[in-house]
């Protein structure tokens, strides 16, 4: 029986070639896109996944409600998790963490390397397997120090290095340090990233942070002893934040601040570690959203969706052909049951066919794909019990009901009328014109976000920022050499280049640089009776001008001998609320008032995704600038680009030069929001082909359905134009219906979406003008091939058919 | 008696009238009868004939087959009746394109749950009794139609049935390829028992039959 059901699925795949490569093709690519984003998602979902004990770690977060709102932090002061460690029940392990980059010497050799700076607990805590040394308490010692093997690598060029000492620069001094244990490299689905892991009280900060409660600059991590609840712990933390904050609480109070519902000023919160990738605390409060994966599942959902709908429709169509053949078997005593199985067993052949292919050329187009969307998958995910299991439920899911669904209608046809070949057609043609609606509403939604998110990321590339970010070069100040030293010894060496315009440093990069690391400062203080907030920026006296920033009052720094003065921008000139801002004096330190000179116009100085906020410019030498800045002629920028690396490595010539211009920084930042949009356009260019392989295929199948109407139409005068009418509108219906259902949905989308950023484009309505339009083009085009040659077919051969 | 119709009523709904194809047969068929249903274009003869097949309903009556009461049984029982009694012969063959006249015979066979080898055997019977074994590999639309039917009534039969119902079953042959298949059918009749009822349009071919049922606007008359 199976050999026979089998006989015949091959004989028809074999007779309807056309249809059934469109349909092979269509539900082999779909597979392959749905696995490789599948995988995609499901790599994003599992960050942070492999920590043992990941279940019980949490991330420390402070919030605190602010005159102006809630605020949430993740940095905490030095004293905190040793203390609660003391005080409170229920912590197993806790550890402080810095993350940071710092150059090791071994030798001769200067290495820049990713460093974090953690307490003891650390290596509890957290699974990073350690292979050589140490096992036990790899940070016994304060001068110990856990190389990954690739940051020994680097820098020793051997993992075989336990036991050898080397330097870190601290504070611009080289320490010694020994290295005690070498640890497995660090999976790509972590958050937490490092070369080189040292003891928290070796950091450059800590001597002078280490009473202080109100100097916040690391991260904590806290393990809960089993049976603890993140809940209960928050709750109980309360009156240690009332005994530790509780000037702070005080100042909150009488700011004007207003209570949480719980009548708090400031909470310990902990975000579970699981979570840590997915949070944002943009709003001032602890957001989990796991948004972007999803909508990763969703479009590989999506478009399998349509390839099923081709099928679907397409089955239902060729049952026409078919009538004949149900209605014999039925004659022969075939029961609906065995009929059923006939049917869908065929489609379970171009299934697992589809499939197959689907698998194959989704591993063998992995690593385009990796490069294409920056994702760190590999095969061995494809292959994890988890991505199988969900794999063969899906397509064990699509062939039930994918398969089942034109089966399950051929099996229910009745017998005479199978054998007169007529078909009650009306409900079938209802069932695939919805679902063909649904198709194109899919395809135009996804157009509509192609559009919306490009001219977003357009505008955010070239919106003006305030800053010069075409002529400016930064470059992170990662030699030996002081940082302002540095800076100075730049501005001599170029200062006889006629192509070089300034020189600066500051300790802050705009944009994501090639070393690709971001920090920010900020700075809270007395002022007139109540607490200002301001971010925080140590720079040169050339910073200014370097940058391009435009001043709106008041003076620039002029000289180094400025450094008792700041200069700050204008959202911090409203934050103080003085009629002339130049007339402020800052208390930043206790007891040393520090006169505002002038008022720089505002500048984006964070991502477009946040408005802007206040800014002060300080100039210190006692701390570290970290960032150099170099403005260029605008001609022959390549050269002076090449001349600024020259003047470097004279300079510092065993450090990598790490420059690159501002506007290339920038646009580092968008590249979640550029893969996203990559996927998303990918994801719609299928759709819609897809979509339109399966308005070819019935339009195909259609025109043959109506031949004997075409040809009599013919022979009683219609015109070829005419007949391409009919036969074309009835599909044009449908596009347009879909554009109707969509376009309502897609504004909805992406009005959610834009919220997200500060600084956003108008949803225009050329938007959906637009994706409708292609929607409806590419549409009549597929149809159109087949209609006109069908039209213009000769009346005699056409009526022939009967 | 192999089958028995009582006051056999079907209508059609059409602009809220009731319009009768079948209106108060009876029928009584013994075991080796040769019956012949005429009757002019719309007269309800192969209405009749799927009604007796159990192929299509009937909105009134009783109907026995074997002493089973057709009309008080589940659909899957019914096709279990006919497709162990009643072999179907008709006048588009009807036979399955993409099978070759080898895998047609053996298809109601397969229905039938029957073993492979007893398969081949009957299958292979089947191809000798009617001299097409050197046609077993081609597909229907290599054969004329006199040989497409050959293998219809092949298929029929090989079924071992009771009953065979043909509708016009020489309607598109010619007269000598006529003639062939209705010898066949006298022979089939005579000499192996096998009930037949027809429905046909030519006298000539009515005379074969032992019996010749006329219909009229759906009545028996």
């Amino acid at each position: 029986m199976i050999k026979n059901y089998l006989k015949i699925a091959w004989r028809n795949l074999l007779k309807d070639k056309v249809n059934i490569s469109l349909n092979i093709t269509g539900l082999s690519v779909a597979c392959a896109v749905a696995i490789l984003l599948g995988m995609s998602a499901m790599f994003q979902l599992s960050y942070d996944g492999f920590h043992e004990r990941g279940e019980s770690i949490y991330k420390m977060v402070r919030t605190e409600q602010t005159p102006k709102g809630p605020k949430a932090g993740t940095v905490h002061a030095a004293p905190l998790a040793p203390t609660l460690e003391a005080e409170m029940t229920g912590v197993k392990h806790i550890s402080r963490m810095v993350q940071d980059g710092t150059l090791a010497l071994f030798g001769e050799k200067e290495v820049n390397m990713d460093i974090v700076w953690v307490d003891q607990d650390f290596f509890s805590m957290f699974s990073f397997p350690v292979l050589h040394g140490n096992e036990k308490e790899p940070l016994a010692d304060l001068n110990d120090v856990v190389f990954t093997e690739e940051g020994a690598q680097k820098l020793f060029g051997s993992t075989d290095v336990v036991g050898k000492t080397f330097n870190l620069m601290v504070n611009g001094e080289e320490k010694p340090f020994t290295v005690s244990a070498i640890a497995k490299d660090i999976v790509p689905q972590s958050n937490l990233d490092f070369q080189i892991a040292a003891r928290f009280e070796s950091h450059r900060e800590y001597n002078e942070a280490k009473e202080q409660w109100d100097r916040q600059y690391h991260e904590v991590f806290v393990e809960l002893k089993q049976g603890v609840l993140a809940s209960s712990f928050e709750q109980s933390s309360r009156s240690f934040v009332d005994l530790y904050y509780g000037e702070g609480i005080e100042r909150l109070k009488r700011d004007g601040a207003t209570a949480d519902e719980n009548g708090r000023f400031i909470n310990l919160e902990l975000v579970p570690l699981k979570d840590v990738h997915f949070a944002s605390f943009k709003n001032g409060t602890v957001e989990v959203s796991r948004s972007r994966p999803y909508l990763i599942f969703g479009v590989a959902l999506l478009i399998l969706f349509i390839a099923c709908i081709n099928y679907i429709n397409m089955s239902i169509a060729k049952t026409a052909k078919r009538l004949k053949e149900i209605g014999m078997r039925k004659t022969l005593g075939a029961q609906k049951k065995q009929l059923f199985f006939q049917f869908w067993s065929e489609s379970l052949f171009v299934f697992i066919i589809s499939i197959s292919i689907g698998v194959v050329l989704s591993l063998v187009f992995l690593n385009d794909f990796k490069s294409m969307f920056n994702t760190q998958i590999s095969s061995s995910m494809f292959w994890s019990p988890m991505f199988l299991a969900g794999l063969l439920l899906s397509i064990l899911a699509i062939t039930v009901v994918v398969g089942g669904y034109p089966a399950l209608l051929m099996s229910r046809l009745g017998t005479i009328q199978s054998l007169k070949g007529k078909l009650e057609s009306s409900g079938n043609n209802q069932v695939r014109n919805v679902l063909m609606v649904f198709q194109f509403s899919i395809a135009i939604i996804m157009i509509v976000g192609t559009l919306v998110l490009w001219s977003q990321i357009d505008y955010m590339r070239n919106k003006d920022l305030g800053f010069d970010k075409e002529q400016v070069v930064s470059f992170p100040l990662n030699g030996k050499r002081n940082s302002h030293d540095m800076v100075d010894l730049l501005r001599d060496e170029l200062s006889g280049n006629a192509e070089i315009v300034s020189v600066s440093g500051s300790d802050s990069n705009l944009g994501l640089g090639k070393d690709g690391s971001r920090s920010s400062s900020g700075i809270g203080f007395e002022y007139k009776g109540r607490i200002v907030m301001t971010n925080f920026l140590i720079v040169d006296h050339e910073y200014v001008q370097t940058l391009g920033l435009n001043m709106v009052a008041g003076r620039n720094f002029e000289s180094a001998a400025d450094s008792l003065g700041v200069v700050i921008n204008e959202s911090m000139a409203k934050e103080l609320g003085e009629q002339d801002p130049l007339t402020s004096q800052l208390e930043i330190e206790d007891g040393i008032f520090y006169p505002v000179l002038g008022v720089v116009k505002d500048y984006n100085f964070k991502d477009l995704d946040r408005a802007i906020a206040p800014m002060t410019f300080f100039m210190s030498r006692q701390q570290d600038l970290t960032y150099g800045f170099v403005k260029v002629a605008p001609t022959n920028m390549a050269n002076s680009f090449v001349a600024l690396e020259n003047a470097w490595k004279k300079l510092e010539p065993n450090a990598d030069f790490l420059g690159s211009f501002l506007n290339e920084n920038i646009d580092r930042t968008f590249r979640q929001e550029k893969t996203t949009a990559k996927m998303i356009s990918s994801g719609s260019l299928l759709a819609i082909v897809l979509s339109c392989m399966g308005l070819f295929a019935m339009s195909l199948l259609i025109v043959q359905q109506r031949t004997k109407e075409i040809g009599v139409r013919k022979v009683i005068g219609a015109s070829v134009g005419s007949i391409t009418y009919i036969l074309t509108k009835d599909f044009l219906k449908l596009v347009l219906l879909a554009f109707i259902i969509a376009s309502p949905l897609s504004w909805y989308i992406l009005k959610e979406w834009l919220q997200n950023y500060t600084y956003r484009i108008d949803l225009s309505v050329w938007f959906f003008a637009g994706a409708g339009a292609i929607a409806v083009v590419i549409a009549m085009l597929t149809i159109g091939t087949r209609t006109i040659r069908a039209a213009r077919a000769n009346p005699v051969k056409s009526l022939r058919t009967e | 008696m192999l089958l028995q119709l009582r006051n056999i009523f079907k209508w059609v709904q059409q602009g809220g009238q009731r319009v009768f194809l079948l209106k108060d047969i009876n029928l009584e068929v013994q075991e080796g009868e040769f019956i012949s249903i005429m009757g002019p274009s719309g007269s309800g003869k192969s209405t009749l004939l799927n009604v007796i097949g159990m192929l299509d309903t009937f909105d009134e009556g009783e109907y026995d087959f074997l002493s089973e009461s057709v009309h008080t049984l589940k659909e899957k029982y019914r096709s279990n009746l006919y497709k162990e009694y009643i072999g179907f012969v008709f006048q588009s063959y009807h036979l399955l394109d993409d099978l070759t006249v080898e895998e047609n015979l053996e298809m109601p066979l397969l229905y039938k749950n029957i073993k492979g080898s007893e398969r081949k055997a009957l299958v292979a019977d089947m191809l000798d009794r009617f001299n097409i074994v050197g046609k077993k590999d081609l597909f229907p639309a290599q054969l004329s139609g006199g040989q497409q039917q050959l293998v219809g009534v092949a298929r029929a039969l090989i079924g071992k049935p009771k009953l065979i119902l043909a509708d016009e079953p020489t309607g598109n042959l010619n007269s000598q390829q006529s003639e062939e298949i209705m010898q066949l059918f006298k022979k089939l009749n005579e000499e192996e028992g096998v009930t037949i009822i027809q429905v046909t349009h030519s006298e000539k071919n009515a005379e074969y039959g032992s019996r010749i049922i006329n219909l009229l606007d759906g009545r028996k008359i």
